[in-house]
């Protein structure tokens, strides 16, 4: 048991930017108030410090790239449609990866397969370290639409090669799915009825119960043809990638929509997809009460990425602390874990980063310390 | 053009309230506020650091510049790993760098190297980021030879079942090169050997040899091979994997680019120890960030990107700034011609509404090349 005392808490919640001291006791966080007694507990001492919730990555594939492997273990590059195939058994959950998440603050990852198909599989929620690290599996259904399919496959002349047939191929499994899942019902408490077990069309079952979201890689139109996908399926989904997005911001503030992931953002502008670079898109989202988050899609890109974009989603004109609900409380409610993570509240995780001041404002603020379910992860014990 | 009352970074260390006059292009005068005559432009509270320099990139290669035919990029002539008679030049396209809208992002210079893909790769020029015609943008060529013993050269013709396939064949290729090279004279009863002639020239020192490596042991191994050549002037790219033990970099005073920005599923960058190029600093090595320098997509945040990590261990902006700055300009032999803010130098600057070193709320104000302004507050950002 410890006290986090006379920090300024970006706590994320309705209670706003408090000082206050903070308890953690069994990994949780029991009390936020002033002048908490130590209880015979140990004090940290945050003087001058910001205390975030610990970053949560709503789209990564760290742990799935091994080092000095030539085949990734998240792009299963076979057939467009591998809805059966599970990220659970393509991470290596002791993959250096994750030090390097720690040290970047991230305290919590979705890992997804990669875009190389119409639909990819499961994907997964997993803390960067402790005893107890896996949150949610599965988390969501991994979709990709644009340039990484159609890459993939007209590599191999075969389907889909265009947008065409990337929207048919996808509309076609869902309905897969939803008469499969007509046939499970019409069979009622009669074995001899059930049609065939079908894995992959299991798998899409949640989804079409609302209980996950599809989670697709999208850019610039292809956001019109998933929303239009969902509506008539009646899904949630994830927009991911999502450049261009200021573009449609009015049409994403749909109920369909569970959130907007944007990024990584570490490119230049380039033909079709990368045309276009808005980080404008974080404010106009946040406005219209679109949970919109910021991912690294590790381990491809830039260490701190998170922080470059939410500062740079600062620099055009998002407030500060909003920016930082980009990687807190955003991508929690977006995974649906925010009853557990994403704000520093009684009840939830001990997930908590000390800052030298708030790393949204302060470009040069410095991560001194990461807590993970109450445990130290970096910094000075 | 006066620009008054702002807070003027010089990129040599030093920050003061000051007026600078700009005649034709250039700085004419950088005096105490109020002591020049005229009315000018008031940018007080405002900040103007010196243009970025970017010393290795593919801006005006990649990104818009693909073309509709699939091929190879322009700096990457992947059909021989030795390729030293190329020039990086003929590989900008002034368009290309134009459509980055670089200016928006404090950027005003960028090195444009040969890729990284091959041995010897061809030499280094550096220009200016807007503008159409090649020539008229250049600030410099023939700046460098550019060369690498990445392991990118084992995937890109060692999967193909080509040399190199292997770390042996590249340093010891190194090695033959150079010594050949030192060993080349002209024959008038011969055709010229252009690969040849090109390395001569870094053996005497004509040019210096810019080095990717991916660790300390490939930086080591090159510095073995060319302290062979009292005059041949190594300059290390990548900087990964290197701490201050390398004392052959402190003795020698190798300077040192480093980068921070990886390339895809480059985990090498995972070893880079911004500590360890602090320390080099404080033994006299010149060191100098670049951005993404690996024939892939950089980010146009990439330089100020590289100066924030840093900022993060120092806090001390009028430290970083020169290693995104006068020190890059210096290692490609602009320090004469822009890097920082002195009487002479090009008005390459940029007036932001902050430190963005300091505060993610910084914006630029406008961005000036050679005195004229690329970018403005409020400009529309391309889109393609």
């Amino acid at each position: 048991m410890y006290v986090i005392k006379n920090g300024t808490l970006y706590t994320m919640s309705d209670a706003g930017v408090v000082r206050a001291d903070l308890r953690v006791e069994n990994g949780k966080i029991t009390e936020i108030g002033s002048d908490l007694p130590l209880n015979g507990g140990e004090c940290v001492d945050a003087s001058g410090l910001a205390v975030t919730p610990g970053f949560v990555d709503a789209h990564s594939h760290i742990g799935g790239f091994p080092d000095g492997e030539e085949i990734a273990d998240l792009n299963e590059i076979t057939n467009p449609l591998t809805p059966e195939l599970d990220a659970y058994y393509g991470i290596n959950p002791d993959a250096k990866d994750f030090d390097w998440a720690i040290r970047q603050g991230i305290t919590t990852s979705c890992l997804v397969p990669g875009s190389a198909n119409v639909i990819c599989g499961w994907g997964i929620v997993l803390k960067s370290a402790g005893d107890d690290r896996l949150m949610l599996h599965p988390a969501v259904m991994k979709g990709a639409m644009g340039i990484n399919p159609k890459g993939a496959y007209s590599n191999k002349k075969m389907a889909p090669m265009t947008r065409m047939a990337i929207a048919s191929t996808m509309k076609t499994y869902l309905r897969n799915v939803r008469e499969y899942m007509e046939k499970k019902a019409a069979a009622g408490d009669d074995p001899s009825k059930l049609p065939p077990y079908d894995l992959g069309l299991e798998h899409g079952i949640p989804v079409l119960k609302k209980e996950i979201p599809l989670k697709v890689h999208s850019y610039m139109h292809d956001m019109m043809t998933l929303l239009e996908i969902a509506k008539e399926f009646d899904i949630l989904i994830t927009v991911d990638h999502a450049q261009g997005a200021s573009d449609f911001a009015d049409e994403l503030s749909d109920p369909h929509v569970r959130g907007v992931i944007f990024g990584p953002t570490s490119e230049p502008l380039f033909p079709g997809e990368g045309g276009k670079l808005d980080y404008e898109c974080c404010n106009m989202l946040d406005d219209r009460g679109v949970n919109i988050a910021v991912m690294t899609d590790g381990p491809v890109t830039v260490f701190n990425m998170l922080l470059y974009e939410m500062g740079e989603a600062v620099r055009h004109g998002m407030d500060p602390v909003r920016a930082l609900g980009l990687t807190t409380i955003h991508p929690a409610r977006i995974l649906g874990i925010d009853s557990r993570v994403g704000s520093l509240e009684v009840g939830k995780d001990a997930d908590i980063l000390l800052w030298s001041a708030l790393p949204t404002r302060a470009a040069d603020a410095e991560l001194k310390a990461v807590y993970i379910d109450g445990k130290q992860y970096l910094g000075e014990c | 053009m006066l620009l008054k009352n702002a807070t003027v970074h010089d990129g040599l260390g030093r920050a003061a309230v000051l007026d600078i006059l700009v005649e034709e292009g250039k700085i004419a005068r950088v005096a105490q506020p109020g002591s020049l005559p005229g009315e000018g432009i008031d940018l007080t509270g405002k900040h103007i650091l010196p243009g970025f320099v970017q010393p290795i990139s593919a801006w005006g290669v990649n990104g818009t510049a693909f073309e509709i035919r699939p091929s190879s990029n322009d700096n990457d002539e992947h059909s021989d790993p030795i390729t030293p008679e190329l020039d990086g030049f003929y590989a900008f396209n002034g368009r290309a760098a134009t459509a980055q809208q670089l200016g928006a992002f404090g950027l005003i210079t960028a090195g444009v190297a040969p890729s990284d893909n091959n041995l010897f790769g061809g030499t280094l020029a550096a220009f200016h980021v807007d503008g159409v015609n090649p020539y008229k943008l250049c600030l410099r060529r023939d700046i460098a030879m550019m060369a690498s013993v990445m392991p990118s050269l084992k995937r890109v013709y060692g999967k193909n079942q080509k040399a190199p396939m292997t770390r042996m064949w590249i340093f010891t290729q190194l090695a033959d090169q150079l010594r050949k090279a030192s060993e080349y004279k002209a024959d008038a009863d011969k055709p010229a050997d252009a690969k040849l002639q090109a390395l001569k020239r870094v053996v005497d020192g004509e040019l210096p040899l810019f080095v990717a490596a991916d660790s300390a042991l490939a930086a080591r191994h090159v510095w073995e091979i060319v302290s062979r050549y009292p005059c041949l002037r190594l300059v290390l790219v990548n900087g990964f994997g290197l701490t201050s033990e390398e004392d052959y970099i402190v003795e020698h005073k190798i300077p040192v680019i480093f980068r921070t920005a990886s390339a895809v599923m480059d985990k090498a960058a995972m070893t880079l120890d911004l500590q360890a190029m602090l320390r080099f600093m404080e033994r006299g090595v010149p060191v100098a960030f670049s951005g993404e320098c690996s024939n892939y997509f950089g980010a146009r945040e990439d330089m100020l990107w590289n100066g924030l990590e840093l900022m993060r261990l120092t806090h001390d902006a009028e430290k970083v700034l020169p290693l995104l700055t006068s020190a890059p300009a210096e290692l490609l032999g602009l320090s004469n011609v822009t890097g920082s803010i002195r009487e002479g130098l090009q008005a390459d600057l940029v007036v932001w509404s902050g430190n963005p070193l300091e505060s993610w709320e910084a914006r630029v104000v406008t961005a000036y090349q050679a005195g004229e302004a690329i970018y403005r507050e409020g400009d529309a950002l391309r889109c393609m």
